[in-house]
């Protein structure tokens, strides 16, 4: 069991506020990713749930004990770092051993643990190498099992896949979903990649500048972005934001046409939010619709993404099929599919419902 | 073959090369050759007498009262050697340690800890001697006035607490040294790596033991082979602080005042033997360089690519 609470936490480097006021909640046997921006202090937050830093005001509750002032290796918590910071001087049997034998289990113990996960990680054969000797993808599984056989309660992840190629990103993805799976501890994963968050988490966090954007599961975020900053960080391409004015029934752009809308917020100014796939792209300059011009296509096989250059100047991507052709310069009316835009306070940048 | 040009750069080249090694052969490879020479010959003063074969490094070795006089001059330079090992780096590690923590103060301290190494050792060593006075030195007048006036002693005039005290003058000037180059050792082991001990445990010991020392083993190559050359080239601080015949009795003689005695004389030892100096010379060369290169080679086995 692990259960995680975060109340009003706040981080200061002397004079700098880092984190304003973070409040959180993580059940048991979560996936929880936070991710945001480089800067916006989510390594932070997992370094303070670590107890690496000192906590500068707040509450970090683990299992209903308050933990601010317990020492980092009595917390029940083992972090997998960004630079897998392996032992140099020991060897991967020696690099997961270290740490369960000073947790005072006896050498049975120790070995059947490490066996367990070397078994899980596929690090038997590796058990004498020293870590110079591996590959980046070695390294990271040494790593994790650093931390498996400590059975923690909590695993932290820090940014683990951001030094593998991209090829064998994928495949270590796969193997820590795969991992939580079988062991069923809390994870928490920090990256500032949407879609490390999107295939892993059970709840993502979207974090910007010391605050909390917004908590929820991958789908809700993607259907559901609760202000302008989580809708234009999460989803690729990002969403186009568009600054309308109702007229009637109709969203117009400044000089730039309009559309038809059946349902939406009764302000006047609006930010309209458009994902690749609520528009449709239609040549020449007839009819309903936003007037634009083909700056180039991304050509992707299965489809093909074309970026349209609005009449406001705002870059418009749409997904279209492969094979349609749209060439650059050529003047496109952008269609927006019934009941697929997203609105925006024009204010405050936060979710309108339709 | 391959031609070689004079070019401009080249000539540059040769001109800053050749005279600097031409000092280097002139008065430090030709010195060496030559004491290696003089090793093997009678001496009458100044003028070279006989071949004599190993005669001289016999004499030195085997035949009184040089035999005496070396052994305690060696003797006492294992116990510098050690004695050095535990006060200098010992201390040296743990100054180290502390400044890297950043304890408050770590600024201050890292410039205190290492000014007594740019001080002249004629400095360093005349003010110990001023400190240990038996009647007008700070360290007696101290002890005096903090009612403990029962250890103050005449710490350089008696054989068994001399040596010491010109050990922890030696220590107190040269602490610096490997202070620097464990810290600059320490500040070399990445941050993660240590954040990833503090998550496995909070005793120190167990991080200075377990990571910490492991991972400066360079640092301890370099310190330990410097130390080594030192203790067994000491001269200056002993011949200012006690004097030529390593007084009181010989109880601070070492082996490099010993040699310095021999072969250039003073007016208790009487004449000069380069021969006997020589084969001294030789012997100390020929241990130091041994050793080192053991030390060197036993250590380098043990370090880290980090």
């Amino acid at each position: 069991m692990a259960q995680l609470s975060l109340r009003g936490i706040r981080k200061r480097f002397r004079d700098t506020a880092v984190l304003h006021g973070i409040d959180l909640e993580i059940g048991d046997r979560e996936f929880v990713v936070f991710v945001g921006p480089s800067g916006c202090g989510k390594s932070t937050l997992l370094r303070l749930i670590a107890g690496l830093d000192p906590i500068s005001e707040g509450e970090f509750v683990l299992n209903g004990q308050r933990m601010n002032d317990v020492p980092p290796s009595r917390r029940g918590i083992a972090m997998v770092f960004q630079s897998y910071a392996l032992y140099p001087h020991m060897d991967v049997y020696e690099n997961m051993a270290f740490g369960a034998r000073l947790m005072g289990l006896d050498k049975a113990e120790v070995e059947s643990r490490i066996a367990e996960a070397a078994r899980m990680l596929r690090l038997e054969p590796l058990l004498q190498r020293k870590p110079r000797e591996l590959s980046g993808g070695q390294r990271q599984r040494v790593a994790i099992g650093r931390a498996l056989v400590r059975k923690p309660q909590v695993f932290l992840l820090d940014e683990p896949l951001s030094n593998l190629d991209a090829a064998l990103r994928s495949d270590v993805r796969l193997e820590i979903a795969r991992l939580h799976h079988e062991i069923g501890g809390t994870m928490i994963y920090v990256t500032h990649d949407q879609v490390e968050a999107m295939t892993l988490a059970d709840k993502i966090v979207v974090m910007n500048a010391g605050r909390i954007e917004q908590v929820g599961s991958p789908r809700q975020l993607y259907e559901q972005p609760a202000n302008l900053f989580v809708a234009t960080f999460i989803g690729s391409p990002r969403m186009t934001i568009i600054d309308v004015v109702r007229e009637g029934d109709r969203l117009a752009m400044a000089e730039g046409g309009s559309i038809a809308v059946t349902t939406a917020p009764s302000a006047d100014t609006l930010k309209l939010g458009l994902r690749s796939d609520a528009v449709r792209l239609e040549p020449g300059t007839t009819g309903d619709g936003f007037a634009g011009q083909v700056i180039y296509t991304e050509y992707l096989g299965d489809n093909a993404y074309v970026y349209v250059r609005l009449a406001d100047g705002t870059l418009l991507a749409a997904r279209t099929a492969p094979n349609d052709s749209f060439p650059p310069d050529a003047p496109v009316t952008v269609k927006v599919e019934p009941g697929a835009g997203h609105y925006f306070s024009a204010e405050d940048g936060r979710r309108l419902a339709p | 073959m391959p031609h070689l040009r004079m070019t401009g750069r080249g000539l540059w080249i040769t001109a800053l090369i050749v005279p600097p090694l031409a000092f280097v052969a002139l008065f430090i490879v030709y010195p060496i050759i030559s004491a290696f020479a003089y090793a093997f010959f009678d001496w009458q003063g100044l003028r070279r007498g006989d071949f004599v074969g190993l005669e001289n490094f016999h004499t030195v070795l085997f035949v009184e009262p040089y035999r005496s006089w070396t052994i305690n001059a060696f003797k006492n330079n294992v116990i510098v050697f050690f004695a050095l090992m535990v006060l200098q780096n010992g201390l040296g590690f743990i100054l180290a340690y502390a400044l890297w923590r950043g304890l408050p103060g770590a600024r201050f301290h890292r410039i205190a800890v290492f000014l007594p190494v740019v001080l002249s050792t004629i400095i360093v060593a005349y003010l110990f001697k001023l400190f240990l006075h038996p009647l007008f030195g700070v360290v007696n007048i101290s002890l005096r006035g903090i009612g403990m006036g029962w250890l103050a002693q005449p710490w350089l005039g008696q054989g068994n607490t001399a040596i010491w005290s010109l050990i922890v003058a030696q220590a107190w000037h040269m602490v610096g040294f490997p202070t620097l180059v464990f810290l600059a050792g320490m500040q070399r082991i990445p941050g993660e790596i240590l954040d990833a001990v503090r998550m496995e445990t909070e005793s120190e010991w167990v991080k200075i033991t377990g990571i910490v020392w492991p991972l400066v083993a360079p640092s301890a190559t370099i310190v330990f082979t410097l130390l080594f050359v030192g203790a067994f080239n000491w001269f200056e601080l002993p011949y200012i602080m006690a004097g030529l015949d390593g007084s009181p009795f010989g109880s601070t003689d070492v082996l490099g005042l010993y040699f310095y005695r021999t072969a250039f004389g003073n007016v208790s030892s009487g004449q000069q033997d380069f021969g006997l100096g020589s084969a001294l010379a030789v012997l100390i060369f020929l241990f130091v360089a041994v050793i080192a290169s053991v030390i060197t080679v036993r250590l380098r086995a043990r370090e880290i690519q980090l």
